[in-house]
């Protein structure tokens, strides 16, 4: 057999067909675009990070920090400055550069802070020219002495500030003011990640920034004959307890590590949604190649009958996905790389400051790439190859037969995919075997099994669903909502398949709402009962709110409760464990965390309130003592006081002067708490509350039905992000509807040159076809709503109760979902209605 | 149209027969000896039936027939009288209901797919009314299409012979949307004759063209059979079409009703007239 004919005529079929070639392309294109992308931008800033900490940490050679018992995400304890003095006396040292950072915002003519788009803002102690931590001047000369300041350049840039400039800066302990005398970077970049940056000399960071005589970190460079190893035994020895001297490497990768953890959640999720979006791709290819297949029917039939075997034909119609498959993989790659770059774009844009990043295109992308986009439209070519290879010769000159040799028995195979989809889905979100992989696998690929099962079975409700939906287009529009309705119901398989992918995308958005409503109505009815608190003041700074904070609100008289709430890591049994600290006797007013035992105001020194969770998992009861490993090395043995059952504020709860007796660090609160007193009237307390709280931007003042009111904007962000990552399949899917429609307006020319002839006017053409797509894009969102919110619906339960208690369903979501559906569907019509509308009627009557 | 039988023209350069007899040719899947010795393909008691009960009809009744190598036989008959039926179950596109069709010493009811594959690529030739050219390729790449497909190249020089016959000149480096009826049909019968069948069967190959273009496809295939001496099944309902030939089965109800030899037009007209 020529292997060479079959590529032939593959080739020429492509060639011959642009437009359809080109529309399978893009769906093929965009899907791997995704991919490449998600790919290209986790590997770029992974490397970039790797880069710019390998380039900052190139002049450090050794660092001196606070030592921790085990691994947490805590800040290490800060240390002694004095400690670079005996450090600095080491033989082998060259440079001692104490780092410091803390709390400091700029303040701006107008008397209010300057707020960065989305980082932190930070004041650092910066030695100047001898300085080793990376900070590198962009223009002037470093400060020296309270009255001089350096800032970054990129917010320099954002606010028009310039060297010799005088202006204000807030910290933890008050307002100072100084000149400019340098804009700064880190490394070659003109922003340190977003942060609004205050650089001041080591002995004003100390004062201003109220660090009390203690540091971060103290880097050191060596001289250039030393032997890095000894010179950190040598200081090693002089250091004191609970400090610990480490390689610059070893301090780069640490700080390198954190970052790529985050790229690697970050890259991770959007590679999901770049999955899902080669999903729905692949029903477009598969239900384009089907109807491709039924218009060249006569010509494969020739083919037959002058000669080809059934397998030339199939393998002809699988050459040409693969050719195709190819050339869109190669334009995918191209495609994802730019994507990358456009994002990576955009997060500057939006300030996140990222330095020069590089471009990674790495060999694992690219096999990836060509996995994904040739993988697809093979699979999707399976099922017409072998159609094509079915047609009977005789089809040539009887076209009829061949559209029922070409009919398979989809149903059952509909219903069993259908069934098994689902049950895979239950099993792996309550069976859950294998842990979270065999969760992830069974419950991801029980969706897509399933979402295959309904896409094939809903061809038996096209006819009448679609009929139903058609009823008000048809009351509304006359005889062209009537053909649009016919139209769409006549050819119920091929309705359900260009609906299909749409389906996807409505089920997963439908499954994502579901969950989210269920969610923030399980978080609101949690909040409600267990904060019984006015107000909640939350941290902006990244940095902690200062002990002032809660000390200030503690001093107005309207206010009858106050704790701020802190927080330690320590071990129990070898687990790591968050330790919350609270003022018991005001907590008590605050919450109502549904005590079980014990009771909460008595909570004495040394003494403890337990969720019930870990508590029976450690078989703890009132009374019962636990021997505690702090990260900083001190221990201690807790007596429980109290036993609770609502998790809102952590499983482990401890008194201040409990923690204040073992930590070592200054006190930073996550947050505080307040309480109006009884009788006081709220709009009294808000004034007095909010005018307390003035002097601390860098806290937030909410009254409690704010506080929840952004709770819940929080998952609608979640719920929004999710429905923007599904944009880019939503739109394919929108571009199949349109690529269907205009396959059938071009099957159906004989028939609309007919209808022309006889006195449908261009505006009614048009409207036929545009109230066809409406209909089909209702039908796929129709579906998607009903599967999505079952999907979401089963999620939520497999969700344990303390996360989501209740189930709740959004009519508005659903009512959204359904104007865009009929939006979509007539964007899909412009150009197969404009196509249908010009055509010459002469011509499309000879048509044959 | 008047001319009978056309003689061959004088301008039209003169032809080599083909290289080898369509009989010589090695058969493929040669299973039994047909009983029509010397025929190039027929059919024994040749039923097909569709539907069942009150709804059966009967598209083939019991037809036995056979067709002469080297000869050009037209089959006629009114709308629905089985003729096409016919010839889709002699070329092995369509599949009896029981009897037997042949073609040369092959009984093509013992064929599988796969045999009656190569059976169509190498033995036959088929010509239709309409669609006969895959619109992707040019009227060159049509023509040499079945040799393509078998991966072979053919027998160049013959190959060659065929095309300057159809007179298409540069028009060859075309794709049949750019090529009048007329012209698509040129191809059409010179795709049939360069694979040189031992049979070429052509099912109304000139319904859809004007009658000035018709003789001349008309003419070409009369050519092909009296110079080349190929063998040629057409069916027609076309009088003058029907004259070209050297034989005209007539069918009727899905049998065969009459037979007629080197008829005229008028013949042909007279024995319709009698026939309704």
């Amino acid at each position: 057999m020529s292997a060479g004919s079959t590529a032939l005529i593959a080739r020429k079929s492509i060639r011959a067909r642009w437009g359809r070639t080109l529309a399978i392309g893009l769906a093929i294109t965009a899907g791997v675009s995704f991919v490449v992308g998600s790919f290209v931008l986790a590997d770029s800033l992974r490397a970039t990070f790797n880069q710019l900490f390998e380039e900052l940490g190139q002049d450090v050679d050794l660092e001196v920090r606070g030592a921790q018992e085990f691994d947490t995400d805590d800040a290490r304890d800060p240390i002694d400055v004095a400690i670079a003095d005996d450090v600095a006396a080491v033989e082998g040292v060259a440079i001692v550069e104490p780092t410091l950072q803390r709390y400091a915002q700029l303040i701006g003519d107008d008397g209010d802070v300057i707020t960065p788009a989305g980082g932190p803002t930070l004041g650092v102690s910066w030695l100047g020219d001898d300085g080793i931590q990376g900070v590198t001047i962009k223009e002037g000369t470093p400060p020296v002495g309270p009255d001089q300041l350096a800032i970054d350049k990129a917010t320099a840039d954002t606010e028009n500030l310039d060297v010799g400039d005088t202006i204000a800066y807030l910290t933890d302990v008050g307002t100072f003011e100084g000149t400019i005398t340098a804009t700064v970077g880190l490394g070659s970049g003109d922003s340190f990640g977003g942060a609004q940056l205050v650089a001041l000399d080591l002995d004003t960071a100390l004062v201003h920034f109220g660090a009390n005589g203690m540091v971060d970190a103290i880097d050191i460079a060596l001289v250039d004959d030393a032997e890095q190893a000894s010179v950190q035994r040598a200081i090693a020895e002089i250091l004191p307890p609970r400090t610990e001297v480490v390689t610059g490497e070893q301090v780069a990768e640490e700080t390198a590590d954190q970052v790529n953890e985050f790229v690697n959640v970050f890259g991770t999720g959007l590679l999901i949604f770049a999955f899902i979006t080669a999903f729905v791709s692949a029903f477009i290819i598969n239900n384009v190649f089907q109807i491709t297949i039924g218009q060249r029917l006569r010509e494969l039939a020739l083919l037959r009958a002058v000669g080809a075997s059934a397998k030339q034909v199939r393998r002809m119609i699988t050459f040409e996905a693969f050719a195709l498959g190819v050339i869109a993989t190669v334009a995918g790659i191209a495609g994802g790389v730019l994507v990358a770059r456009g994002l990576i774009f955009a997060f500057d844009a939006a300030g996140a400051g990222f330095p020069d990043t590089t471009t990674v295109l790495a060999a694992r992308t690219i096999v990836m790439a060509a996995l994904v986009g040739v993988g697809i439209t093979m699979l999707s070519v399976i099922v017409p190859a072998r159609k094509a290879g079915r047609i009977p010769p005789v089809a040539a000159l009887r076209p009829e037969v061949g559209f029922a040799a070409m009919r398979a028995r989809r149903i059952v195979a509909g219903v069993v995919l259908t069934l098994a989809g689902g049950a895979l889905f239950m099993v792996g979100l309550f069976v859950r075997p294998g842990g979270t992989v065999g969760l992830i696998a069974l419950a991801g690929g029980g969706a897509l099994v399933l979402f295959l099962g309904v896409a094939s079975v809903s061809s038996t409700i096209a006819r009448p669903v679609t009929r139903v939906i058609g009823w008000p287009i048809e009351k509304l529009f006359k005889m062209p909502g009537a053909l649009a309705r016919e139209n769409v119901a006549r050819a119920p398989r091929r309705t359900s398949s260009s609906a299909a992918a749409l389906m996807v995308g409505v089920a997963l958005v439908s499954a994502t709402a579901v969950f989210a409503s269920s969610l923030r109505s399980s978080l609101v009815d949690t909040l409600e009962s267990a904060i019984t608190a006015d107000y909640i003041v939350t941290d902006q700074s990244f940095q902690g709110l200062s002990p002032v904070v809660s000390e200030t609100l503690a001093e107005v008289p309207e206010l009858e409760a106050v704790t701020p709430v802190r927080a330690i890591s320590g071990q129990v049994e070898g687990d790591t464990k968050n330790f919350g600290a609270v003022d018991a006797v005001s907590f008590e007013k605050l919450v109502d965390p549904d005590l079980k035992a014990g009771s909460i105001a008595d909570l004495g020194l040394d003494e403890l309130l337990v969720h019930v969770d870990p508590a029976s998992d450690l078989d703890l009861e009132v009374g019962s003592t636990v021997d505690v490993l702090y990260q900083n090395g001190v221990t201690g043995t807790l007596t429980v006081a109290g036993i609770y059952g609502d998790a809102t504020f952590g499983n482990w709860l401890i008194g201040l002067d409990t923690l204040e007796n073992v930590s070592t660090a200054p006190a930073r609160d996550f947050f505080v708490i307040g309480k109006l007193g009884e009788g006081v009237d709220p709009a009294d307390g808000d004034a007095a509350v909010f005018a307390a709280m003035e002097p601390y931007p860098q806290a937030n003042v909410q009254t409690n039905a704010e506080f929840l009111a952004s709770q819940e904007a929080q998952i609608n962000q979640l719920l929004i992000i999710i429905t923007l990552l599904l944009a880019f399949a939503i739109a394919i899917a929108i571009l199949g509807i349109s690529i269907t429609l205009a396959l059938g307006v071009f099957e159906r020319t004989r028939e609309i040159g007919l209808l022309r002839a006889v006195g449908m006017n261009k505006r009614q053409t048009r409207r036929s076809v545009r109230w066809e797509a409406v209909i089909v894009s209702m039908f796929g969102a129709l579906i998607g709503i009903v599967l999505g919110t079952f999907l979401g619906v089963v999620l939520s339960l497999a969700v344990p109760d303390d996360v989501i208690s209740t189930l709740a369903f959004n009519p508005m979501i659903i009512g959204l979902i359904l104007i865009a559906a009929v939006i979509a569907g007539l964007f899909a019509a412009l150009y197969p209605s404009y196509k249908a509308s010009n055509m010459n009627v002469l011509e499309a009557i000879a048509t044959e | 149209m008047n001319a009978p039988t056309p003689p061959p023209s004088d301008s039209t350069p003169p032809l080599a027969p083909p290289a080898a007899g369509a009989a010589t040719k090695p058969g493929t899947t040669a299973v039994s000896s047909a009983p029509g010795a010397g025929a190039a393909a027929g059919s024994v008691d040749a039923r097909k039936t569709y539907g069942v009960g009150d709804a059966q009809v009967h598209a083939l009744d019991g037809v036995t027939v056979s067709f002469e190598t080297g000869k050009f036989t037209a089959i006629m008959g009114p709308s629905g009288s089985g003729k096409s039926t016919l010839l889709h179950c002699l070329a092995g596109l369509d599949t009896l209901t029981s009897g037997a069709t042949y073609i040369g010493d092959t009984y093509l009811a013992s064929l599988d797919d796969k045999a009656l594959t190569e059976l169509r690529r190498t033995k036959v030739g088929f010509i239709f009314q309409a669609f006969n050219l895959i619109p992707t390729l040019t009227a060159d790449e049509n023509i040499r299409l079945p040799m393509m497909l078998g991966g072979e190249s053919g027998d160049a020089a013959w190959i060659d012979q065929v095309v300057t016959t159809v007179g298409l000149g540069d028009r060859l480096k075309h794709r049949p949307s750019e090529l009048s009826g007329g012209q698509q049909q040129r191809v059409a019968v010179a795709r049939a004759l360069a694979s040189q069948p031992q049979i070429i069967f052509a099912d109304e190959p000139t319904g859809n063209l004007d009658s000035v273009t018709g003789a001349e496809i008309l003419d070409f295939m009369r050519r092909a059979v009296s110079e080349f001496g190929q063998t040629i099944v057409m069916v027609t309902h076309d009088p003058v079409a029907a004259s070209y030939a050297d034989r005209i089965v007539f069918v009727g109800d899905g049998k065969i009703t009459d037979e007629m030899v080197d008829p005229t037009p008028d013949q042909v007209i007279d024995h319709l007239r009698n026939w309704a």
